[in-house]
């Protein structure tokens, strides 16, 4: 019985070893690169580093991510002028593009259909809200001065959850505890926790929490959420006045409320709805695997702004 | 619970910690432990039906030795109490809206149309047609006078839920099981190092190929209508091994668990796909259910004595029946057909005994070419079976074979979920050939006297589950329906 424990212990430790050198040599982890709150209180990324970021097993998705002097994934730097022309394109993990080299995003098929005339600056950053990302336009205010279109991805169902901003700190602790660190410490850990191998072990974990519940079916019992979220937006764009004369919001007019539609009609609220041209595509818009636009998606995304802003020679 | 989830990780542990460390001194309080630990096991998925299980224990073991002391005439009344009161309880429970619908359907052909929705929205208790098959060998075996019944509850009781093999066999039979069970049993570093092998490999088997399959197979049953013969062999192709690695996977998980608790259970799969005609793919495919099936049904219908017709009849009744038990289907009553009506001539041109001993390739290290054509034809028969096992209904089935023989052309088929093709492919190609390999004892899959090999192959094999792992599919054993 000792023997077959002590053995079984050494075989394991051996086993998982063995695995953690597989798992780096064929690079089956994603890389995650560190997350912090700057002084202006903005949520982004630790500025100046390149990695590979993997979606699913087996590499199926397997993309080059370079974080800039700002703190974003993009191929260029941020330096707006007044006298160039630029668009600024802010959103979560749809607009940050991890699941996409960094050097074919929206940002540069939009460049390259503006025949390379007009600089496109890429604020994504999964996790953002609109309330993120109306405290980015004002913490950086006078960079977004210069910026001549804005261009604001929201998610009607998940972006309006809150009707004031307060950086995610508990976020940045989560990711920087000891149990976090040691997951991305062990490659093999992190693989199988993308993978959704430890997932059973995160949904127990949830089942033990019970007041997260309550607050889960607190919310999903709101009859009129559709009202609550568009009062979050009035409320959000009252706090951080918008410049709505260069402003544009990207939706999916498919699964927006007509409410918040005619609300943006009635106050000229420009918005751009990629849900149609999604709907006449007959090809996949997004990763089988993954949510995310997929290179069609994201072509489709670029049509639509750079044919939808008045730059375009 | 599953074998293949986080529960059982925690589950076996500290069952097994309980057992060898705590209750191994003491007979009784271990196969107490045993009937806690299965009712648990069982208990997860559905505690309802545990009351099912008892009732079940409860009245074979009364009736065990009723048979046995009773004079024949009352022994026979109470094994016929035994045979309806189990067959009674999976009549109902699995039986009843097929046979319900069916009648209903008939009444509408001579024209009564029958509006009332008779059926009942019964849920099927997970394993039923196990342990009822289990119990009542228990008393066939008793009135057969082959086992004399036992007094001890506790032990019956953890006979008929032993949890390794409670909800997908192996079906053990009474006289191997029991004597284990009352016997005392004392820890062996070999036998519970041979079990965690086997359940290393009965994972893989599970999680690595029949998971990885499932979407694929799901999505080409679904589509078929639009998908060209290539892809819908494919997707019967990939069935095969789907099924093959589930069950058998299952198989080895519970037999690998129950060497651990010291306790030796029935092959189930002897390296099926690698049989040379249907007869010895039936020696090889769940053992339990086609002996039991041979033991308790054929043997006593006459089986292949007497007439041939006889015998053609003995034949079709076993495959019919072995169908049927599968599920309240058509289309596993038409596999059933299906084998028997290619079993009969083998019977007829006295070649269904054939291959009763050996395995192909004997001690050569690669099969004859006639071995291999025999082994191609044999697998393309029992693909062609597993399309009727798969469809929805039979005229799907049939759709789908006539689709599958009517539209050569290829055309491009997307994985469903986005994977690579190449991955697939290979993993077969080398599953096969490793299976090849370790044809000759399905009980010991890593026959390696070498450490490093074995620990080469330990690693292969958890990196290929990690590999394939998919959290997108039901991960339930597809036995658990029948």
């Amino acid at each position: 019985m000792k023997k077959l424990v002590i053995k079984s212990i050494v075989y394991f430790v051996s086993i998982l070893v063995v695995l953690e050198l597989l798992a780096r040599v064929f690079h089956l982890h994603s890389e995650d690169p560190q997350r912090f709150i700057d002084p202006n209180e903005v949520e982004k990324r630790v500025p100046n580093s390149e990695g590979f970021a993997v979606t699913g097993n087996r590499n199926q998705n397997f993309s080059k991510f370079r974080i800039n002097h700002s703190g974003f994934n993009s191929f260029r730097e941020f330096n707006p002028s007044f006298s160039n022309t630029e668009i600024a394109l802010i959103g979560d993990s749809f607009i940050e593009g991890f699941h996409e080299d960094y050097d074919k995003s929206i940002g540069k098929k939009i460049e390259e259909q503006l025949n390379n005339k007009t600089e496109v600056y890429e604020y994504g950053y999964a996790g953002y809200d609109l309330s993120n990302q109306l405290h980015l336009l004002q913490a950086y205010a006078e960079e977004f001065e210069k910026i001549d279109y804005i261009i604001i991805y929201l998610d009607y169902r998940t972006d309006l959850n809150r009707d004031t901003y307060t950086p995610d700190r508990e976020r940045i602790q989560t990711l920087a505890s000891p149990i976090f660190k040691i997951r991305d410490r062990f490659k093999i850990i992190l693989y199988a926790s993308r993978i959704g191998v430890l997932d059973p072990i995160q949904e127990l974990i949830i089942k033990a929490t019970p007041q997260k519940k309550a607050i889960e079916s607190k919310w999903n019992h709101e009859e009129n959420r559709d009202s609550l979220l568009l009062n979050n937006f009035k409320t959000l764009c009252s706090k951080y006045p918008i410049n709505y004369t260069k402003t544009f919001f990207l939706i999916d007019g498919r699964k927006t409320p007509s409410s918040f539609l005619d609300y943006c009609n009635v106050n000229n609220i420009k918005y751009l709805d990629y849900g149609k041209i999604f709907k006449e595509t007959d090809l996949p818009t997004t990763l089988i695997y993954d949510q995310h636009w997929n290179n069609h998606g994201r072509s489709l995304i670029a049509k639509l702004i750079s044919d939808s802003l008045p730059t375009k020679d | 619970m599953l074998f293949n989830s986080i529960e059982y990780i925690v589950f076996l542990p500290i069952a097994f910690g309980l057992y060898w460390l705590v209750f191994k001194s003491n007979l009784k309080a271990q196969n107490l432990l045993l009937v806690v630990l299965s009712y648990v096991f069982y208990g997860y998925w559905d505690w309802r039906f545990l009351t099912l299980i008892f009732l079940s224990t409860v009245v074979d073991f009364i009736i065990g030795k009723k048979i046995y002391t009773a004079n024949k005439k009352s022994s026979k009344k109470w094994l016929w109490t035994s045979v309806l009161f189990n067959i009674g309880i999976l009549g109902f429970f699995k039986y009843f809206n097929f046979f319900v619908d069916s009648f209903s359907k008939m009444l509408n052909i001579f024209g009564y149309d029958n509006q009332d929705n008779l059926t009942l929205n019964i849920i099927l208790p997970v394993g039923i047609s196990f342990y009822t098959f289990q119990t009542l060998s228990y008393s066939l075996d008793i009135y057969r006078k082959k086992l004399t019944p036992t007094h001890d509850f506790i032990a019956f009781a953890a006979f008929v839920s032993f949890f390794p093999q409670l909800v997908a066999g192996p079906i053990e039979r009474a006289s191997r099981l029991l004597p284990q069970i009352l016997h005392k049993r004392s820890f062996s570093y070999t036998q519970a190092k041979d079990g965690m092998k086997l359940m290393l490999w009965g994972l893989f088997k599970k999680i690595a190929i029949a998971d990885a399959l499932a979407p694929i197979v799901d999505d080409i049953f679904v589509n078929y209508t639009q998908l060209s013969s290539p892809v819908l062999i494919m997707g019967a192709v990939f069935f095969g091994f789907q099924i093959y690695c589930d069950f058998s996977g299952y198989s080895d998980i519970a037999i690998g668990t129950s060497k651990m608790f010291g306790i030796e259970l029935t092959s189930n799969f002897k390296f099926p796909y690698f049989s040379r005609n249907i007869a010895e793919f039936w020696r090889r495919w769940h053992i339990s259910l086609s002996t039991w099936f041979r033991d308790y049904l054929y043997i006593p219908l006459g089986g292949s004595k007497g007439e041939k017709s006889n015998t053609i009849r003995n034949i079709f009744v076993i495959f019919l029946v072995s169908g049927f038990w599968h599920g309240a289907n058509w289309t596993f009553i038409f596999w059933g057909g299906f084998h028997a009506l290619l079993f009969v001539p083998l019977f007829l041109s006295n070649k269904n005994r054939v291959f009763i001993e050996g395995t192909v390739g004997g001690n050569s290290i690669l099969p004859s070419i006639k071995e291999i054509l025999q082994i191609l034809s044999t697998f393309t028969l029992v693909t062609i079976s597993w399309v009727f096992f798969r469809a929805s209904s039979v005229n799907v089935a049939f759709e789908y074979l006539t689709k599958l023989f009517s539209s050569p052309n290829f055309e491009p088929y997307p994985h469903p979920l986005g994977y690579r093709w190449l991955d697939y492919f290979v993993l077969l190609g080398l599953f096969l050939c490793y299976e090849y390999f370790i044809r000759r004892d399905e009980r010991n899959p890593i026959p390696f006297r070498s450490r490093a090999i074995r620990f080469l192959l330990y690693v292969l094999l958890v990196f290929g589950m990690l590999l394939m792992y998919d959290d997108h599919i039901d991960r339930s054993f597809i036995y658990f329906q029948f």
